[in-house]
């Protein structure tokens, strides 16, 4: 019971106690008609939904399905991720139901006390606008709200349930699908060749999100310093390569390095030229050579918005200090890692943190550069692939949805296990105040 | 003292040319392929075509048998524009509602979102695509538009910040003076906030210009494809084809880069600031 229904039951006055019973019946005999009619008639029309569908919706949701459809004898079956969804949709209206009768209950709370102290009650149209003007929040944020939960809240939670049946593979309807717990998590962890594959990914991945982040940080970072040297000339011509970098579209980038490295490409020819054969940079057994040019392509296409990050918290950086620094007799490599490091880090943690996680969750290198290639001792994946680039090949080449479901989430835990904890950590760097 | 300055100035600027040229060197290149005579990535030699001409952009838009570039713009421009409109009018909302408003769910909403962008966007995509097969929603551009615009009021945070930046106090004396939320929203937001808007249509048209992995899962229908997509499907012998196709989508959208390269900073910024 929580405190609102718990504050109309100790009012003891007639329209609130109805209204506690009855959506909308107080509010009637408050005689604000549209209102309650509203509130009656949204009643009504659950409960009716409740009867015809909702029940079985909801009973749909637990057993997803017990009658498969035979193609001898021409019957129809159940289709269980139909049922998953409409066992969702019984959720959600549910849900709406119950904040529906809370914003009854503190809509009569407040009727009531407005009448006891002796005020007529506003008419409904007057009394919505004023909703419309006291509550604008509510109305401007409907709209948004809506459209995330439908097209991001739906789809996750949907996502989350699938990790928890065997649906994907050959098990897709008409077939039945069912829940099977823990199932998923445990072949990935325990079955040989999937765990295999996945331990070998998560390393790589662990490895390739740490260097791509040192590397297009600190590449951003150096960048910007030099261009901040005092003794540069022409400052926004040098820095409008960077920026052309930065303002072409990732896809035309990663294409176009997919073709520098091609058999056909330029590299190529001048090695071929030179009278030796011909590379395959992005072959299925280059190798370390894969990894390397990911990183370098990353590197290209990242380092820009680095360069324009750091250049943006260098200009609020407080000259004196260095100007101290060097009456002091420290040296330029000193006053670097004393004064500019600790600060630029200091100032960028957040997006150090969502640098991490946007590497860590890369999928357009390695899918450009080598999608879809297979490779002995991985199941459905090749040595370059990240977590994010299996989870493409399981869910949506191979239809494995479950399992791919079952490794999203996995890749949420670690994702949302790293960002917490640096975040904790960084609120007690404010709170103590170590810089400055 | 001076000739240690003098060798630091060359040293200085040998590196930035060397940086420059790298960044610089790939997009020179595919800009040159662009205006190879022949359309094969085998013909040119080395970085260089052995002989210019125009034909590239020609083939681009005249022989659209195999590879229907106007068309894969004209789909482009559909989504991109449409989902740019709709994506700005959602952020803006959702951005200066909470900036402005104190509200109990106030918190619990930017947690959420938190969460919410913590999830591998591909899980969300996985069970879009699987949803709109469900529904037979695959191969609309408007299933596009709706995913794009609705997915924009997560990224609001650069928008908040600029919204905080304003003084509250002219809202406050509009209140005194007896405005509606929405008239003050309407009649002194808004025009306040003239810069932010163009920043975020821009990106927010930005975005699905250069997306490729949702019209790659959704559009499966030819007639449908985005450049992005076309694009993606040409191979080592239309390698001039590509290369026109490419500069010609990615100059509008440098020349809006460049444009906007002062807002560029402040928007990178803005997500870096604490609150």
């Amino acid at each position: 019971m929580d405190l609102l229904v718990l504050r109309a039951a100790r009012t003891r006055s007639a329209p609130v106690r109805a209204s506690l019973c009855v959506m909308g019946l107080g509010q009637m005999m408050c005689r604000q008609w549209v209102k309650g009619l509203l509130y009656l008639s949204a009643l009504g029309a659950f409960l009716a939904y409740l009867i015809a569908m909702g029940g079985a919706d909801i009973a749909g949701f637990f057993t997803l399905g017990t009658h498969e459809a035979d193609p001898w004898l021409g019957t129809a079956g159940d289709d269980s991720i139909l049922m998953l969804l409409r066992g969702l949709m019984a959720f959600g209206i549910i849900i709406a139901v119950v904040l529906l009768y809370r914003s009854n209950l503190r809509d009569i709370l407040e009727l009531d006390r407005s009448i006891k102290a002796g005020l007529t009650p506003p008419p409904f149209v007057k009394s919505l606008r004023r909703f419309f003007d006291r509550r604008f929040y509510v109305a401007a944020l409907a709209l948004p709200i809506a459209g995330v939960i439908v097209f991001n809240v739906v789809p996750i939670v949907f996502m989350i349930l699938i990790a928890f049946t065997n649906y994907g593979g050959n098990n897709v309807p008409p077939a039945l699908v069912d829940w099977v717990g823990l199932e998923n998590f445990g072949r990935i962890l325990a079955l040989t060749e999937i765990k295999d594959t996945f331990f070998r990914i998560l390393i790589w991945n662990v490895i390739w999100a740490l260097c791509s982040t040192f590397l297009n940080y600190f590449g951003g970072l150096g960048l910007a310093l030099l261009l901040n040297k005092k003794c540069v000339k022409g400052r926004r011509f040098w820095r409008m390569f960077p920026i052309l970098a930065y303002a072409v579209p990732g896809f035309i980038t990663l294409l176009a390095f997919k073709f520098l490295f091609s058999y056909g490409g330029p590299i190529n020819y001048y090695i071929t030229q030179a009278g030796r054969n011909a590379v395959g940079f992005l072959d299925i057994d280059a190798g370390i050579k894969a990894r390397l040019i990911g990183l370098g392509v990353n590197a290209w296409t990242s380092i820009p918005t680095s360069m324009l990050l750091a250049t943006g918290i260098l200009s609020n950086m407080r000259e004196d200090l260095y100007e101290a620094a060097s009456i002091d007799g420290a040296s330029k490599w000193m006053q670097f890692l004393k004064i500019t490091l600790p600060f630029v880090v200091f100032s960028t943690t957040p997006v150090l943190i969502t640098n991490f996680i946007g590497n860590f969750n890369n999928f357009g290198v390695f899918y450009f550069l080598r999608g879809g290639l297979y490779m002995d001792g991985y199941f459905l994946a090749s040595d370059t692939d990240l977590l994010i680039n299996w989870l493409y090949n399981l869910s949506i080449d191979n239809n494995y949805y479950s399992i791919g479901a079952a490794v999203s989430l996995i890749i949420f835990i670690i994702t949302s296990i790293i960002s917490l904890s640096v975040y904790v950590r960084s609120n007690a760097y404010r709170k103590e105040d170590t810089f400055r | 003292m001076k000739w240690k300055r003098f060798t630091d100035l060359i040293l200085t600027h040998a590196v930035l040319i060397v940086v420059c040229f790298i960044f610089f060197f790939p997009i020179l290149w595919l800009v040159l392929a662009s205006f190879s005579r022949t359309g094969s990535i085998y013909d040119l030699s080395g970085f260089f075509p052995k002989a210019f001409s125009l034909s590239g952009y020609q083939t681009l838009f005249t022989d659209t048998q195999m590879y229907d570039y106007p068309n894969w713009l004209k789909n482009t421009l559909f989504v991109a524009v449409l989902s740019s409109l709709l994506g700005t009018i959602l952020v803006i909302l959702t951005a200066y509602t909470i900036s402005r408003f104190q509200f109990r769910t106030r918190k619990v909403l930017m947690k959420s979102t938190l969460v919410l962008s913590m999830f591998p966007s591909f899980m969300g995509m996985t069970a879009v695509y699987l949803l709109m097969v469900n529904f037979g929603l695959i191969n609309q551009l408007w299933s596009l538009v709706l995913i794009y615009a609705s997915g924009a009021p997560m990224g609001y945070l650069v928008q908040k910040g600029y919204f905080d930046s304003i003084s509250s106090s002219v809202f406050e004396a509009a209140r005194l003076d007896g405005a509606s939320n929405f008239t003050i929203f309407r009649t002194i937001a808004l025009p306040l906030s003239k810069p932010i808007i163009v920043y975020t249509a821009l990106t927010q048209f930005a975005w699905p210009w250069s997306d490729f992995i949702l019209p790659n899962l959704l559009l499966k229908n030819k007639d449908l494809w985005t450049v992005a997509v076309g694009l993606m499907h040409l191979d080592e012998t239309q390698f001039t084809r590509f290369a026109a196709g490419s500069i010609f989508i990615a100059v509008p959208i440098v020349i809006l880069y460049f444009c906007l390269s002062g807002f560029l900073v402040t928007g990178v910024t803005a997500g870096a600031a604490k609150e």
